[in-house]
């Protein structure tokens, strides 16, 4: 690809290393160019060994444990492909389509492309991928489960499309300190987490809060995690702390 | 460049369990990269206690969204580390520890003050094939130029862009991105290897 215009982005784009303004121009070249997603696949695999470039360093013993507790406080987020390819691809596109395109629409675009080939494979489950697409696409509602982990807390956030609203329902969430407010994070992997507004919970530790969604947000494309942190009133342009809650957007179904 | 997409690798497999709750394969999988990413996490972060927040949150995010890995977009390895990295740089943004940031880009522009990242040979690891990949790696970033090395460390550890790297180290943005780009070819070619048998 030598003389390809773009040759020169993929290694800064796998390294994190390009300005926010190229990093967009480049996502929406990705859309349509194979040969730059093959290039940034690669060099995102390069960037990826760099890892083992650190000094190398035992780690605390307790460390294996600690992760294991705290993932034993915390279910994975359910698998929908288990067992069924098609449908999963079906939901993956369906959940796409529902989002809308964005600056990571190249993604989409893989996995439109995967379901078109899955789909062609066999007539008879194309039907079935078909009415579960249009299943999937109707309600235009997403959920997503955010679970302790630490103590005992909980929230639930709905993404309404169609109205493009957030409700927030939280229990057992102590209210924020004064002077502070929780804060919604919509968090698409490589981004800068977006925030989706403030609330706080009541003296039993609970909230149901509606919140309209920026268009920003709507403009990520596909968000991967909603993360929720404590920030003086007002809330923050970035979060302070490490999400108390997180967890992966799922659809409702 | 990927092996088999019809044998998914051990990992694969253990992603797997782990999508289906299963924590031992979480076990598994922090005996395999748990060392790598602290070592990456200590070596953004800088403190210890930082470093193991990081990871026990790097894995806690992979366990909740192993459901959602998909292998078309790149290795198990390339997923831990590119969410480990992404805590720890939000962990440093966080902090505000850009000074500290600012500093250690301040040594590496002196020249030969920071000793490479990498340590090669020095580790007698746990798992023989965590140890053959960071001998490899650390063979590869030594084998580059200096000002190649610098170009990619300074973006893969501090999390700086090309534009940042030109002003911390006083160079035209040219410089840094045709530096930074035949370094990662150089990485790409002499780490082949590795990538061939990732997935």
């Amino acid at each position: 690809m030598s003389d390809h215009p773009w040759q020169d982005y993929a290694a800064p784009y796998a390294l994190g290393a390009l300005t926010a303004e190229d990093r967009s121009a480049f996502e929406a070249h990705l859309a349509g160019c194979d040969t730059c997603r093959t290039e940034v696949r690669a060099f995102s695999e390069v960037a990826g060994l760099l890892a083992h470039g650190a000094p190398a360093v035992e780690p605390p013993p307790t460390l294996r444990a600690r992760v294991l507790a705290e993932a034993r406080r915390v279910r994975p987020i359910v698998s929908q492909r288990r067992g069924a390819p098609v449908a999963w691809l079906a939901a993956a596109a369906g959940l796409l389509l529902a989002v809308g395109t964005g600056v990571e629409a190249w993604r989409l675009t893989g996995r439109v492309r995967a379901l078109e080939s899955a789909l062609a494979h066999s007539d008879s489950t194309r039907a079935a991928a078909e009415s579960t697409l249009v299943a999937l696409t109707g309600p235009e509602v997403h959920v997503v489960s955010l679970a302790a982990t630490g103590r005992a807390p909980t929230a639930r956030v709905f993404w309404n499309h169609a109205k493009a609203r957030f409700i927030v329902l939280a229990f057992d969430l102590p209210a924020a300190r004064p002077g502070r407010t929780y804060q919604l994070w919509a968090i698409a992997n490589g981004k800068a987490p977006m925030s989706m507004g403030t609330f706080n919970t009541n003296a039993q530790g609970r909230a149901y809060a509606v919140l309209p969604v920026d268009a920003q947000i709507t403009s990520l494309g596909f968000v991967d995690n909603c993360g929720l942190t404590e920030e003086p009133a007002g809330g923050s342009p970035q979060p302070t702390e490490i999400p108390r809650l997180l967890g992966a957007w799922h659809h409702s179904d | 460049m990927r092996t088999q997409p019809n044998a998914p690798s051990p990992d694969r497999q253990l992603v797997g369990r782990m999508a289906g709750g299963e924590d031992r394969a979480l076990g598994e999988l922090f005996d395999r990269y748990g060392k790598t990413l602290y070592a990456l996490a200590l070596a953004i972060v800088r403190e210890p206690a930082d470093a193991e927040e990081v990871v026990v949150d790097a894995f806690g995010q992979a366990w909740r969204s192993a459901a959602s890995f998909d292998p078309a977009r790149g290795s198990v390895g390339a997923w831990l580390a590119t969410i480990a990295r992404s805590r720890a740089l939000d962990l440093v943004r966080a902090r505000g520890r850009r000074a500290k940031v600012h500093e250690r880009a301040a040594l590496l522009s002196d020249g030969g003050v920071a000793t490479p990242l990498a340590a090669p040979g020095i580790d007698p690891g746990r798992g023989a094939e965590q140890s053959e990949a960071r001998l490899l790696v650390g063979r590869a970033l030594g084998a580059l130029p200096e000002p190649q090395r610098v170009a990619i460390e300074l973006a893969y550890f501090e999390g700086l862009t090309q534009s940042e790297i030109a002003e911390r180290l006083a160079e035209p943005l040219g410089t840094i991105k045709t530096r930074m780009r035949a370094g990662m070819e150089k990485l790409r070619g002499l780490l082949g290897p590795l990538l061939e048998g990732a997935s």
